[in-house]
C-alpha cells in the first residue's frame, strides 16, 4: 500500500530520520526543520558536593543549602538567593513545587531546602504548595519543577519532561510512541509559561530499569542540575545517564527505548533546546565522574 | 513443595513482618507501580503478594512475590538482567542442567536487591539499606522462598540456541532474555515503538547477541531474535508486517509466504540482516558484519530448531 504511514523504527535512529517518521506517524505533521524557538544558548548549571549524601544515603542539609545558593545565583546571575528567587517569581505568586513522587522520588530534604529558601526570600509560606498531581498546577502562578534524575523503561528518560505527566489527566496515553508528545503537556493552558526553574535532584540518580528501582544502577552523583530551559536541562541529564551506562557496562549501552520526547520537546513544542552545542554548562564543586 | 505459597518467616534478624500482605492483581498493579505495570502484564501474570518487613533502626525490607502462569514467565522476568552476584541456596538439586549460563543463576544479588526465579514465582527482595545484617536477612528470605521448590528447566525456546557457531560466534548468554511483549523487547533491544512483530501473550521470544573477538581484539556482535507464534499463519502474518514496517522499499526477495527455502538477506545501515519463516517461528539476525555471518547464525539456529521438531 502506497499510503501506509511510516513506522518509527530502529533504522530511523541510525539514519537520522526520526523526525520524518515521527512527524508523519505520531504528530500528523511535518517535523519542523528548524527549532520552534529562537536559537540561542541555554544555561544549565551542575552543582555538586561530595558531602551532600554519604554512602548510607544520609543527606547533609547544610550542604544542600549551599548547593542551592550556588545553583540559584549561577542560574540567574544574581548576587544572592533572595534576588535570585525574585528574578524568577513575584512575591505574591502562588508557587507550586513539583517533585517526583515515584521511581527514584525527589528527596524530601531537597523539597524542604527549596521551600525554606523561598520563605527566606520573603515568599509567604502559605503561598508555596505541593503542585504534583492532576489539577494542582491550575491554582499556581509559578512552578518549580524538582524531578529526580532517572531513566525510564517505557520512555527512555523519565526526569524533566515526564515530571508533569499527571497534569495531562491521562498519563498512560503518553507511553510508547506517544511519549514523544510529553512536551505538549508543558503547553497546556494552565501549565504554559509557569515553570520558572527546573531543579533536578541528582543526588542519587537511577540510570536503568524500572518500573521499580534497582540499586545496582543508582549511584552518588551528589548534584543539582538546574536551568530555566527544561529541554536543555533534560538533555544534560540524558548525557549523564548515557555516560554512566557506558561506565557500568564498559561498552556502549544505549537507553532502550530511545528517549524521543527530548528532541520532540525542542523541535515540535518549542520548549527549549536539545542540542548540546547550544547548551552552556556551568559546573562547580565535586568533579569526580562528572560524566559531561 | 511450597512453590505455590512460600512460608515466609514472621521474623528475620531484627525485621518483623507486617500483616497482612498486600495483594496486587492485574487491575490494581498500575496503582501499585504508579502507572507502570506493563512490564509484569507483558508476561502471563497471575498476582503479586507484597510483604513488608520493618525494623526499629535498620530500614525496611520489601518482599515482592510475582506469581506467574508458568515457570517460563518467571524465568523471563529474571532474564531481563543477569547482572549481580549469583546466589545458590541449599537444596538445589544437582540435576539442574548446566548447559546454559542461565541454569546456574536462579538468584542474583546486588546493592541490597535479591532477584529470584523459583518455579512459578519471580521474587524481588529489597533491603532499604544494604548492610551485612540486611544482606543476611535478604538471603534468609530468599532461601525461604526457594526451599522445597521445584527446579524447572529454562524455556524450551531458550534451550534451542547454540552456544557456539562455527567456533567463532559465541552466545552472550549473559545478555539473553525471554519475553512475550514488544514493550519488553524495546526495553532490551529497540526495534520500533509499534508492535511490528505482532507479539502478545500467546507468543514466546528469545533474544541474545552472538559475539566474536577478532584478532585485533575488536568485538563484533550480531543480534539474534527467535519468536514462536501460536501457529504458522500468525508467524507468516507477523513476518509480513515486520518486513513492511522495518524494510520499506526493500523488495521481499523471499516473501514470507515462500520463505521455506533460503533466508532473506538485506544490507542495512547497521550491517546485514537476515530473516526466515520456519514453521510457526520467525528467526531474525540483526547487525551482522557480513552476509556470511548472518546466514551462519541463522542457519545453525534453524538446524537446532528443526532437530527439535520446531519446523512444523
Amino acid at each position: 500500500m502506497k499510503d501506509k504511514m511510516p513506522v518509527l523504527t530502529r533504522r530511523d535512529f541510525i539514519r537520522g530520520t526520526v523526525g520524518v517518521s515521527l512527524g508523519a506517524s505520531v504528530f500528523g505533521l511535518q517535523w519542523p526543520k528548524e527549532e520552534a524557538r529562537a536559537a540561542g544558548s541555554s544555561l544549565v548549571t551542575v552543582v555538586r558536593d561530595k558531602n551532600a549524601m554519604d554512602s548510607a544515603k544520609n543527606i547533609d542539609i547544610t550542604v544542600l543549602e549551599k548547593m542551592l545558593v550556588e545553583t540559584l545565583t549561577r542560574v540567574t546571575g544574581q548576587k544572592n538567593t533572595k534576588d535570585a528567587w525574585l528574578s524568577l517569581v513575584k512575591p505574591n505568586d502562588v508557587i507550586g513545587l513539583v517533585p517526583t513522587d515515584h521511581l527514584n522520588p525527589t528527596h524530601d530534604e531537597v523539597v524542604d531546602v527549596v521551600k525554606n529558601s523561598l520563605v527566606d526570600a520573603g515568599i509567604p509560606e502559605d503561598r508555596i504548595r505541593d503542585a504534583q498531581g492532576p489539577r494542582n498546577a491550575k491554582k499556581c502562578d509559578a512552578l518549580i519543577a524538582i524531578p529526580g534524575l532517572k531513566a525510564h523503561w517505557l520512555t527512555g528518560i523519565g526526569t524533566v519532561l515526564k515530571n508533569y505527566i499527571m497534569y495531562s489527566g491521562s498519563p498512560s496515553s503518553y507511553h510508547q510512541s506517544n511519549s514523544a508528545k510529553l512536551g505538549e503537556i508543558w503547553n497546556l493552558p494552565f501549565v504554559k509559561g509557569k515553570t520558572k526553574l527546573v531543579l533536578v535532584d541528582s543526588l542519587y540518580p537511577l540510570c536503568d530499569k524500572g518500573p521499580q528501582p534497582d540499586p545496582r544502577y543508582q549511584w552518588n552523583y551528589n548534584g543539582f542540575i538546574a536551568g530555566t530551559d527544561p529541554v536543555a536541562v533534560e538533555t544534560v541529564c540524558l548525557k549523564i545517564i548515557t555516560e554512566k551506562r557506558k561506565v557500568i557496562r564498559g561498552e556502549s549501552w544505549p537507553l532502550s527505548p530511545p528517549p524521543i520526547c527530548v528532541e520532540a520537546a525542542d523541535k515540535v513544542y518549542g520548549l527549549g533546546t536539545s542540542r548540546m552545542d547550544q547548551i552552556q554548562i556551568k559546573h562547580s564543586g565535586w568533579d569526580h565522574e562528572l560524566l559531561l | 513443595m511450597n512453590a505455590d505459597k512460600p512460608n515466609l518467616p514472621k521474623t528475620v534478624g531484627v525485621w518483623n513482618r507486617l500483616e497482612p500482605p498486600r495483594i496486587i492483581n492485574s487491575k490494581n498493579i498500575f496503582k501499585y507501580m504508579n502507572g507502570a505495570g506493563e512490564l509484569y502484564l507483558g508476561y502471563r501474570f497471575r498476582h503479586l503478594e507484597v510483604f513488608d518487613y520493618t525494623s526499629a533502626d535498620q530500614g525496611n525490607i520489601l518482599v515482592e512475590l510475582y506469581f506467574m502462569e508458568s515457570p517460563d514467565d518467571a524465568f523471563g522476568l529474571l532474564s531481563l538482567d543477569w547482572g549481580g552476584e549469583s546466589v545458590s541456596f541449599d537444596g538445589a538439586p544437582e540435576a539442574i542442567s548446566t548447559r546454559f549460563y542461565t541454569a546456574a543463576n536462579r538468584a542474583l544479588y546486588g546493592g541490597g536487591l535479591l532477584r529470584l526465579w523459583s518455579n512459578y514465582i519471580y521474587a524481588r527482595i529489597m533491603a532499604e539499606r544494604e548492610t551485612p545484617s540486611s544482606k543476611d536477612a535478604v538471603f534468609a528470605l530468599g532461601k525461604a522462598i526457594a526451599t522445597g521448590t521445584q527446579y524447572p528447566p529454562e524455556p524450551a525456546l531458550v534451550q534451542l540456541l547454540p552456544l557456539e557457531i562455527d567456533d567463532v560466534w559465541k552466545l552472550r548468554a549473559d545478555r539473553l532474555s525471554f519475553f512475550r511483549s514488544h514493550l519488553v523487547l524495546n526495553s532490551i533491544y529497540y526495534l520500533s515503538h509499534e508492535n511490528i512483530l505482532d507479539l502478545d501473550l500467546s507468543a514466546e521470544a528469545v533474544i541474545a547477541p552472538y559475539q566474536y573477538i577478532s584478532d585485533s581484539g575488536d568485538p563484533k556482535r550480531s543480534q539474534f531474535l527467535l519468536v514462536q507464534y501460536e501457529n504458522r499463519e500468525r508467524a507468516r502474518q507477523a513476518l509480513n508486517r515486520f518486513h513492511d514496517a522495518y524494510l520499506p522499499g526493500h523488495k521481499k526477495e523471499k516473501t514470507a509466504e515462500t520463505a521455506a527455502g533460503s533466508p532473506s538477506l538485506f544490507k542495512l545501515e547497521d550491517g546485514w540482516m537476515a530473516y526466515k519463516l520456519i514453521g510457526k517461528h520467525i528467526v531474525i539476525v540483526f547487525e551482522s558484519p557480513d552476509p556470511e555471518s548472518a546466514l551462519a547464525i541463522l542457519q545453525k539456529n534453524e538446524s537446532n530448531l528443526l532437530k527439535k521438531g520446531g519446523g512444523s
